[in-house]
């Protein structure tokens, strides 16, 4: 029996490791019910107090073989060949033999044990679901599976799937050794933490933050979580975004294990939906960062970035005074997430006003698509010196930004035309559309339409205006 | 089990054990399992003087009682999450996680606020904080945690208290 052990030198401590544990499975072998002797007593031989980790691993693995070995036993009538209890190696052959009997596909795995058979797997496949629980992974097929079954029972409750981004979307975080003289004044305006359902203001001194929620977040999660299974996606670390969700969501109403960090993704700098476990038909995204969605931007509903604090300008490249240092703040009612929640009411609508029929054949990035085509609907827009001169115009991201809003982009001046885009009063373009009538605005009023969904007043944004630039 | 000079004297076997039951209960061996208690104390040998450090470690050989699930064990526990995988549970220190594989067919899942696992009759209902009795039907015993996997799907498993009803 010795001679057959794979296990460990001749160190007379491992040795008697190894007795232990065989004395163990042979009264086992008797009677399937000695398993449960184990859990009662057990006299333990401790040689120091820094056990030897690798140790306990191998005594482990022979445990887990051991413990094959006392399945077997139970199963003896139907598993004939039982050579295995003369040595460990066969058992490990036997258990594999017959694991290909059972047929399973092993879907997925929880502390690397298979989460169907209870097998230990030896390769980690699939994705890891470390914010759902620690040690969960799931395969591919599984996910699938997972995602088919859920989107038929959340189209029944009549909701689709919402993904959050934190930072200048919901929310605006500081360092606190980045603030500046002007902003000195907050710490004394901070909100209890005790009961943070009430407040905007957080003071997180453990964290060296402070925090502030942009305005409306409340309002718009309880409307938003109506029509939506909501996600908090955010390239933030772990602990940052767990801290944040408690004070978005106290009650833990919203977002219960569906708390995405940097740490759960699968591509660095990259957000992706394979760790989302929703049908893409039927995700919409809310980021103020494109190029974190480079392969959904078809389910990306691009937000204004929210700055409240003089660091974020800054980070950002703003001179100008932040929201908090001029003691302002966005206006609730008419804010960014306050459009946004009526674009998300729009296309939730549309996308379920037909029938009943046929919704899990809907897709939501065509819709979209459609709300989008609708905002800028009948204009015709020239663009006058917007463009470097030999830049194909037809590709610059204004351009392309128009035509997604649903408005004719022209290179030439004539009557059917609606508005010249310029930054300048003084060009050929510019003049004309004075002559004639047109509007003329500056590139930002395109831009501040694609953050409202809404046609902007042109007024606000005329050229002579430097406020926008 | 290692000790600095300071504890030597006359309450030497006392101070070994408190460091031995501070140190050691309540943590996971790969081997054993969880420490639930120590029990009782066999001998302590001879100590070790380490070099350098005047630290001696002394070899202690104790009894406790473990908690290590097996499998084909029948245990219950108190679910801790539930999403549309399936469920999480705890006992005592033990993370085990039933799939929906594992949780009879006629038990559908429910989202929202309060997501559950309901027959369809709506008699029976798992979300958070029920307790469950379950087969544990693999398991692995790490340096400080358990993880199992479970089913309830077999005859007499399933809820056994549902804090809705109570
Ligand atoms: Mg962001
Ligand atoms: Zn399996």
């Amino acid at each position: 029996m010795v001679t057959d052990s794979p296990v460990h030198s001749s160190s007379s401590e491992d040795f008697a490791a190894f007795l232990d544990v065989e004395l163990d499975s042979k009264s086992s072998g008797s009677s399937s019910n000695a398993e449960k002797a184990g859990n009662e007593h057990h006299s333990d031989s401790v040689a120091s107090s820094s056990p030897d980790e690798e140790e306990a691993e191998d005594d482990d693995s022979e445990l887990e073989n051991k413990r094959v070995k006392r399945s077997k036993v139970e199963t003896a009538e139907i598993v004939e060949d039982d050579r295995g209890a003369t040595s460990i190696a066969s058992l490990e052959q036997n258990s594999k033999a017959s694991s290909s009997k059972e047929i399973c596909t092993h879907p997925g795995s929880f502390g690397t044990m298979c989460i169907v058979c209870g097998k230990m797997l030896d390769e980690e496949s699939g994705v890891t679901f470390g914010y759902i629980h620690k040690g969960l992974r799931l395969g591919n097929d599984e996910i699938v599976r997972l995602r088919n079954t859920d989107i038929k029972n959340l189209l029944c409750h009549k909701k689709l799937y919402l993904i959050l981004d934190l930072d200048h979307t919901l929310l605006n975080s500081t360092q606190l050794m980045h603030m500046t003289p002007d902003e000195e004044y907050l710490k004394s305006q901070t909100d209890s933490l005790q009961d943070v359902s009430k407040g905007s203001l957080f003071m997180l001194s453990f964290m060296h933050m402070m925090t502030k929620l942009r305005p409306f977040v409340r309002t718009f999660l309880k409307e938003a979580s109506q029509m939506f299974e909501m996600y908090i996606y955010t390239m933030g670390d772990r602990a940052y975004a767990l801290e944040m969700a408690k004070l978005l969501d106290p009650g833990r109403e919203y977002f219960n294990a569906k708390v995405i960090s940097r740490d759960d993704g699968t591509q660095r700098h990259q957000k992706g939906l394979d760790v989302v476990l929703g049908q893409e038909s039927a995700v919409l995204i809310l980021d103020d960062t494109e190029n974190a969605w480079m392969k959904h931007k078809d389910n990306l509903i691009l937000m204004e970035r929210y700055h409240f604090f003089a660091s974020s300008c800054h980070q950002f490249g703003f001179n100008c005074k932040s929201l908090s240092e001029l003691k302002s703040d966005e206006n609730e009612s008419e804010g960014a997430l306050a459009s946004i929640l009526k674009v998300l009411r729009k296309i939730h609508h549309i996308f379920f006003e037909e029938s009943e029929e046929n919704l899990e054949g809907r897709d939501v990035r065509q819709v979209l698509k459609t709300v989008r085509k609708d905002v800028l609907e009948g204009c015709k827009i020239v663009f006058s010196r917007v463009f470097p001169t030999q830049f194909p115009a037809d590709n610059h991201h204004l351009w392309r930004m128009a035509e997604q809003l649903g408005a004719t982009c022209s290179t030439e001046l004539d009557t059917s035309v609606t508005h010249v885009v310029s930054k300048d009063a003084g060009t050929e373009k510019s003049r004309w559309a004075l002559k004639h009538n047109k509007f003329l605005v500056h590139p930002g009023w395109i831009e501040a339409t694609n953050y409202f969904w809404q046609k902007q007043p042109e007024e606000s944004f005329s050229v002579n205006q430097t406020k926008n630039e | 089990m290692q000790l600095h000079p300071r504890f030597f004297g006359r309450n030497l076997r006392e101070n070994i054990v408190s460091k031995l039951m501070k140190d050691v209960e309540g943590t996971c061996s790969g081997r054993h399992g969880f420490v639930v208690a120590i029990t009782g104390i066999e001998n302590i040998g001879k100590g070790l003087i380490r070099d350098g450090t005047g630290f001696v470690t002394f070899p202690v050989k104790y009894q406790c009682v473990v908690f290590r699930p097996f499998k084909g064990e029948i245990l219950e526990a108190v679910v801790t999450m539930v999403n549309k995988m399936g469920f999480f549970a705890e006992a005592g220190p033990v993370q085990i996680f039933v799939s929906n594989h594992l949780i009879p067919d006629d038990m559908e899942f429910q989202s929202g606020d309060m997501p559950n696992y309901t027959t369809s009759d709506g008699s029976v209902k798992i979300q958070k904080d029920s307790e469950v009795r379950l087969k544990i039907i693999g398991t692995r015993v790490d340096a400080t945690e358990i993880f199992c996997i479970g089913t309830i799907k077999d005859d007499f498993l399933g809820v056994i208290n549902d804090p809705a009803n109570a």
